[in-house]
């Protein structure tokens, strides 16, 4: 208009030369302090994308992901490149007095940005639904069922038998760390079904690339079938949907192993599990009232001088007066917690661990850890369900500060003082 | 030509705060609201801050993981309920009868109503801090958790926090009432549908999206009270449903995402037209495309709840693709009214960018969770903690920033200091990306949203540092605003009536304009009636 154009022109291009010259300056630094940037750039692009798959159906979502991402950044940049350079372009300069072309509109524009746009999201929701459909389905030929059982906050694994129903052994021990995890066979198409004892939790394995919440009152069903070659390695998994105060430690391990090793360690566990009944939880005992086997009745029976009674505590120990030398130590556990914080045992000599278990199908048990409840195992007891009491046999312990957790339950703590 | 107008001398016999806190002026309701919506958006961000702090290094060290439940629970609270959504409704309140010519509100009354149940559902939310913990099940609240006293919450915060958002809903209810009947009934002579600013029409959109969906979620909160206080059994097994909860709730909070952002995307309409010195571009198809939003919006509610497993996938994920298109439309139409203008780069046309900028990466990132298997990856990480931001940070608070730039000298009569201003929007465009950027790569390496604490052994601890330290950057950019704020009352220039050579009514009287608002009006013949008194085409009578 009454600006001249070229004056305009000239500003701009001299406006882009010095961003661009900025920029190369900026690059030519980094390059000089040793910076790779190739590399930088191809790490910055590999954190915009997701973990490689180890499923199959976890593959298949990346290939879909990569469909998206490759259409999001052309658009990002399309989009966001007019806008700068609109800014650059048309920002007001001295001079720019008149009014600049009073443009109200213009149809074939908005018919080309509608139309453009919409075909672009139609193939997105038929790749995607192609993508659903193929990861999103029931196999016709499961090979392994397994149930996760989420609870406040933890997981247990029971692995099914071909009816899908009937319990062959479970995995109370949702970890690698304390020696569990959910083992699966690689290869093999495995069914795993999700139940919630309380609220809704979400089972998540990064790896996976997918999640499906867990919600009480229905079971939700997917199929998954790790790579075989990815058997041997250990995948971390999270509940990922907000549970409680504990939901960040609501942590599980899925333990890939090869199909014959997955049926070697199955089959020795379910061996194991009914050779050894696991009597309290056979017969829970009453809340309240220890039925220890081997252990006399603590009727009445005071503690036992010369040891002081634990803290936080001031019922009757459970005495082991007829043990060489054994003491017991009382712990609770109710409602994801231990009643006790802090218990004392005597010095340099066997003890026993009294723990009853009060929450109803909780697993908990007594682990003792050098000094805090990050510290070194060194005793575990076994892990069961409640309702139901247990007494662990304690080696002798030097004195000193002591943390007992409950390894199903990371935030359950609590100090043992060794005296 | 000049466009003062005179004050009608009305009788002021209540001064002070006495005036204030009995006015039925619907500007000085808009600064209340504008006020109250900044205190609780301080407190929502105290409590971010105190978030971010947590997360910054594995272990638990500032916050316990039930006061970090707490936390993040609240801050969404304040910042949905007691800041955008009031914030958004008070500039709409102060603006729109200036913008359609109305001496007020239709309901004047009912609009102080509306307002001072805010202020009273903000201190029942906060009384869950004395009184044995809030609220702690997140802002979803999702049943069952939320029925289960001893792990969601400690006291009786749950039942605060339902108590006040049903009177926030309510405030909303009646405050959207009141806006279509001033809308639809009190516009001056010549001021046709199609001659409505657009920031008008988007309030048109907000309000019947208000009072379609504000409804639903009273009935769902009512039903969660009398569960967790009467033994009801509406979502808790066996009996009740939990994704009965799900269905009900988000049928509320997806069109109430559209309420927290159509208005910002009115106040961009408005600011970006003035600082290119053009018109907006494609008006009508800007109006069909917020209908269209507003329609599309009550049928993508489920897209929050893919991984439920109890879902029709491809109806929600079409839906949820399809609300795109008018998205993009309106970028477009942004886009293409600043080109070939003259774009001056003052504050408020810089946060207009930021929001547009920002905005289009949280459209974009937005598809990845309407494509449900990516969903499956992505649903519940950091991922949707970032794209969520994008779009109510990047979008609508980047909107109120420049609302508040554009709008305060009308306001108060002065102008925001512009070195500062440009100061806040450097710090907080840093801040912001610093802060919800490297989120993506979290949730893409898979860190669940609202944890309170992680292994040290996850590779998350770099980008959760950025994270924090970009968070306490847009704390400082705030306290730079304030420091704005405080300057330009004691010492502002003067604004004038017009200080930025607008389009619409409210410039044409005075800053702050007198009760009642207008004396006299220009002629309205197009949607820009000053424009067209500037610029010869139309005169004032």
């Amino acid at each position: 208009m009454a600006s001249s154009p070229r004056s305009s022109t000239t500003q701009t291009a001299l406006f882009a030369i010095a961003l661009a010259g900025a920029i190369v300056g900026v690059f030519l630094i980094l390059a000089y302090l040793g910076v790779n940037l190739l590399d930088e750039g191809g790490r910055f692009v590999s954190s915009l994308y997701p973990p490689v798959a180890v499923t199959t159906q976890g593959a298949q979502i990346r290939d879909l992901y990569t469909i998206v991402f490759v259409l999001a950044v052309a658009i990002f940049l399309v989009v966001e490149g007019l806008i700068i350079w609109t800014v650059i372009r048309y920002r007001r300069k001295p001079g720019d007095d008149a009014l600049p072309p009073q443009t109200h509109g213009n149809n074939i524009a908005e018919f080309l940005w509608t139309i453009i746009p919409t075909i672009i999201v139609i193939f997105l929701f038929i790749v995607s639904w192609q993508t659903l459909n193929a990861v999103d389905t029931a196999s016709a030929n499961v090979q392994t069922k397994i149930r996760a059982v989420a609870a406040q906050f933890q997981w247990q694994f029971d692995y099914l038998a071909d009816d899908g129903n009937t319990v062959e052994y479970t995995q109370f021990l949702p970890t690698a760390e304390i020696g569990g995890g959910m083992y699966v066979p690689a290869g093999r198409t495995i069914q795993l079904q999700l139940v919630s004892k309380d609220v809704i939790h979400a089972f998540y394995v990064p790896q996976f690339l997918f999640k499906r919440d867990v919600v009480p009152g229905r079971t939700n069903v997917f199929d998954f079938t790790v790579n075989e070659s990815d058997a041997g390695q250990t995948f971390r998994g999270q509940c990922a949907e907000l549970c409680g105060t504990g939901h960040s430690i609501m942590l599980f391990d899925v333990v890939a192993k090869t199909g014959a090793e997955f049926d070697t360690w199955l089959a020795d566990n379910i061996k194991k599990a009914s050779a050894a009944p696991a009597p309290p939880s056979g017969q829970p005992a009453p809340s309240g009232q220890p039925a220890p086997s081997g252990q006399p009745a603590p009727s009445g029976q005071p503690a036992p001088s010369g040891q002081p009674a634990p803290s936080g505590q001031p019922q009757p120990s459970a005495g082991g007066g007829g043990g060489g030398g054994g003491q017991a130590v009382n712990i609770e556990a109710e409602g994801i917690k231990f009643n006790e914080s802090s218990v004392t045992a005597p010095a340099d000599q066997p003890f026993t661990i009294h723990f009853e278990n009060k929450d109803q199908g909780t697993p908990h048990n007594v682990a003792i850890r050098e000094g805090s409840p990050s510290g070194n195992q060194i005793f575990m007891g076994d892990i069961f369900p409640g309702v139901a009491t247990r007494d662990y046999q304690v080696p002798a312990l030097k004195a000193g500060q002591y943390a007992f957790v409950c390894d199903v339950h990371p935030n359950m703590t609590g100090t043992l003082t060794v005296q | 030509m000049a466009t003062t107008t005179l004050a009608p001398t009305a009788p002021t016999y209540r001064t002070g705060l006495y005036a204030w806190l009995t006015t039925t002026d619907h500007k000085k309701i808009g600064v209340l609201y504008v006020v109250n919506s900044f205190l609780f958006f301080f407190i929502g961000g105290l409590l971010a801050l105190g978030v971010r702090t947590e997360l910054a290094a594995p272990g638990l060290q500032f916050l316990t993981d039930t006061q970090y439940n707490e936390f993040f629970t609240m801050h969404a609270t304040f910042m949905i309920f007691l800041f955008i959504i009031p914030m958004l409704a008070g500039f709409s309140n102060y603006v729109v009868p200036l913008q359609i010519g109305a001496p007020d509100m239709a309901f004047p009354r009912i609009n102080a109503l509306s307002f001072w149940m805010l202020p009273l559902g903000g201190i029942l939310l906060l009384l869950g801090f004395v009184t044995g913990g809030t609220a702690a099940a997140g802002w979803t609240s999702y049943a069952p958790l939320s029925e289960d006293r001893p792990l969601a919450a400690t006291g009786y915060g749950q039942d605060l926090w339902i108590m006040a958002l049903v009177l926030i809903g309510t405030s909303s209810i009646l405050g959207a009432i009141n806006f279509l009947v001033t809308i639809f009934k009190m516009r001056a002579p010549g001021m046709t549908l199609f001659r409505m600013p657009i920031l008008v029409w988007t309030v048109v959109v907000t309000s019947v999206l208000v009072l379609m969906a504000t409804p639903v979620i009273t009935s769902v909160l009512i039903m969660l009270f009398i569960d967790r206080n009467y033994g009801g059994s509406f979502f808790q097994p066996p009996g009740g449903d939990p994704i009965l909860y799900q269905n009900i709730f988000w049928f509320y909070s997806h069109p109430a995402v559209y309420v927290m952002i159509l208005p910002a995307m009115g106040f961009i309409s408005e600011i970006l037209p003035v600082f290119s010195r053009k018109p907006l571009f494609g008006y009508k198809a800007f109006v069909f495309a917020t209908a269209a939003i507003g329609a599309l919006g009550f049928s993508v509610w489920a897209h929050h709840m893919f991984t439920t497993g109890a879902v029709y996938l491809p109806f929600f994920s079409i839906m949820t693709f399809l609300i795109a298109v008018p998205t993009g439309v309106k970028m477009f139409n942004w886009v293409f009214t600043m080109w070939r203008g003259q774009l001056m780069l003052k504050t408020p046309l810089l946060f207009a960018l930021g929001f547009l900028t920002m905005f289009l990466i949280g459209g974009i990132n937005g598809a990845f969770s309407a494509s449900v298997p990516v969903d499956f990856a992505l649903h519940d990480t950091y991922w949707v903690v970032a794209h969520l931001h994008y779009v109510l940070f990047g979008g609508s608070v980047f909107g109120v920033m420049a609302a508040t730039y554009y709008w305060f000298p009308k306001m108060t009569g002065r102008m925001l200091n512009e070195t500062v201003g440009k100061a806040q929007f450097v710090l907080m465009f840093i801040g912001f990306n610093a802060t919800f950027f490297p989120m993506h790569q979290l949730g893409l390496l898979g860190m669940p949203r609202r944890i309170a604490d992680y292994a040290s052994n996850t590779g998350w601890q770099d980008l959760n540092i950025v994270a924090t330290i970009g968070g306490f950057t847009i704390a400082a950019s705030m306290v730079l605003f304030l420091w704005n704020v405080f300057l330009s009352l004691r010492s502002g220039p003067v604004a004038g009536d017009d200080p930025w050579e607008a389009n619409t009514l409210e410039w044409a009287t005075t800053s702050p304009p007198p009760a009642y608002n207008f004396d006299r009006l220009p002629e309205i013949r197009s949607e820009r009636p000053l424009f067209d008194v500037r610029h010869g085409r139309t005169s004032v009578h």
